[in-house]
């Protein structure tokens, strides 16, 4: 299965290059699609996390008190009902927030912060960066924001060298710091805590959290698929980013991971085939050196894939 | 009364269309006519000269507050304008917005805050920020004596509310304006401007 996406990579990328030779650009991007889905492989590993404990049966556990915030509520849930010496665990930022409300990607956008976590952890235990969900576009003309509205499980993972003796507990504790935002913003703390007990068993999903979890999971970029050819160009005022893939759709936009990339709140173009996706992304004000990566999520109607290409510099006659 | 803000920003409509593409570090920042909370009208290029910082300003929002009510933004405005710099406040914030604020609102706000801008600009039909593509609260920018932009983004690198981050994040319009006034370029011209988003007209 593997070895024939791989054989694909060359096969798909060749149309591409068989284009680009005429533009005079084709030595550029074999290079970019090459290093593309290497990179892919690797991001591949470190993405599915979520899937590690996948295999769990569900059963019931008491839920974790919610603490208040403005305008809604944030929890720290775990997926499971207890903790295994010497085994990670997902563990997760739950808000609820009232209609209209909404808190941050990691890259945020035009305004705003993504929540923050200081923890407090037992010895042995160690957590990991959240990992975010699919960011939804929040406007606010002539602004963009990147966020979630409403509900969403913010999942990390939770690495443990520790060996809790069964029957002791553990209690995993963070002080949570967010902004909370409509047409004004609030801040807001918490300090949240989750007690677990330890069992040398294979712990139990827990029947109340399960949901929301595999939720959280769906919405996880993925890795683009081996077989997908990405590529991005620099066009002087803008990014030129084409992806030949066999699931292309018009409905599709790219959030940039990094922030001072491109121009939130410009439309994106996009030109869309059967097999091409093509955005034309506005470039920031505020990038003042030429981008040697475009970093971030591509969100399609089937899902986000995660986005990570060179970008191949402009051509020598630039206007700007 | 209240109609009489709404026209109160005059902006120099050639400066408007012809640099309505992009306000960019290292090109000339656009030119504009706006009148303070003293009525007093301020026009950019008469600075030629000096630097000129703008500082985007919402008094309700928490990002501002985090630099007013620790007394930062204010120490700031003194230890600047002795130097030399012309400082503007600038309230885009739109009637019936947080942040909105009347002149003699204003005025009232500098005196109980001991802010010491060179003055603060109303903008309540948001022209001036969208000229400069202001994006939050505080969003900071600075204009060289020759009349180019030489910063455009936060006010420091802890993009939090809390004012305990002050004490140890780097301020990055002191040290433009340290690095300028020197003769040196600027190291960080641009960063993400942190803050509440502006709270123009929709």
């Amino acid at each position: 299965m593997a070895q024939r996406n791989r054989f694909l990579i060359p096969t798909s990328c060749l149309e591409r290059q068989i284009k680009l030779v005429a533009n005079f650009l084709s030595r550029t991007l074999t290079t970019t699609c090459r290093q593309l889905s290497g990179r892919l492989r690797r991001e591949r590993v470190r993405v599915g996390l979520a899937l590690v404990l996948a295999g769990m049966t569900a059963s019931v556990s008491a839920g974790e008190p919610s603490v208040a915030i403005p305008h809604g509520t944030v929890e720290l849930m775990s997926e499971q009902q207890s903790i295994q010496p010497g085994q990670p665990l997902v563990l997760g930022l739950h808000f609820r927030l009232e209609p209209g409300w909404h808190i941050y990607w990691i890259n945020p956008g035009d305004s705003g912060e993504p929540p923050r976590l200081e923890w407090r952890l037992p010895a042995g235990l160690r957590a990991g960066d959240i990992e975010w969900p699919e960011p939804h576009r929040l406007p606010i003309p002539p602004l963009l924001d990147y966020g979630y509205e409403g509900e969403v499980l913010l999942p990390l993972r939770i690495e443990n060298t520790a060996g809790l003796a069964p029957g002791k507990t553990a209690t995993l504790a963070a002080d949570m710091k967010a902004i909370v935002c409509r047409e004004v913003c609030v801040p807001a703390k918490a300090q949240l805590s989750l007690v677990l007990s330890a069992s040398a068993e294979r712990p139990r999903k827990s029947a109340e959290t399960a949901a929301l979890f595999d939720a959280a999971r769906k919405a996880m970029p993925k890795p683009a698929p081996a077989n997908w050819c990405v590529a991005a160009k620099d066009l002087g005022d803008s990014f030129e980013l084409t992806v030949h893939t066999a699931a292309a759709s018009s409905q599709v936009w790219f959030a940039p991971l990094d922030p001072l990339v491109i121009e939130n709140a410009a439309p994106q173009k996009t030109v869309s085939s059967k097999t091409e996706i093509r955005l034309i992304l506005r470039k920031s004000d505020q990038l003042l050196k030429p981008l040697s990566r475009l970093h971030g999520v591509l969100v399609m109607p089937q899902g986000a894939y995660m986005i990570d290409a060179p970008v191949a510099p402009a051509p020598t006659k630039q206007f700007r | 009364m209240k109609r009489g803000f709404a026209g109160i920003v005059t902006l120099v409509v050639m400066a408007l269309s012809i640099l309505a593409l992009a306000v960019r570090v290292g090109e000339p920042a656009p030119n504009f006519t706006a009148t303070d909370s003293n009525g007093k009208p301020h026009t950019l290029s008469s600075y030629r000269g000096k630097f000129v910082v703008l500082e985007w300003h919402n008094q309700g929002c928490p990002y501002t507050k985090k630099h007013y009510e620790s007394g930062n933004m204010e120490r700031l405005q003194k230890e600047w304008t002795q130097k030399g710099v012309v400082w503007f406040t600038v309230i885009s914030s739109a009637p019936g917005t947080q942040g909105y604020v009347t002149a003699e609102q204003e005025n009232d706000y500098m005196r109980r805050m001991n802010a010491a801008p060179t003055a603060a600009l109303l903008d309540p039909t948001g022209d001036l920020g969208h000229l400069y593509d202001a994006k939050t609260t505080p969003h900071m920018f600075i204009i060289s004596p020759d009349g180019v932009l030489i910063y455009d983004g936060a006010i420091d690198d802890k993009p939090t509310p809390d004012p305990a981050d002050i004490a140890t994040s780097r301020n990055y319009v002191s040290l433009a304006l340290t690095e300028a006034m020197s003769g040196k370029p600027v190291d960080t011209p641009t960063s993400r401007p942190y803050g509440c988003s502006v709270k123009y007209a929709h």
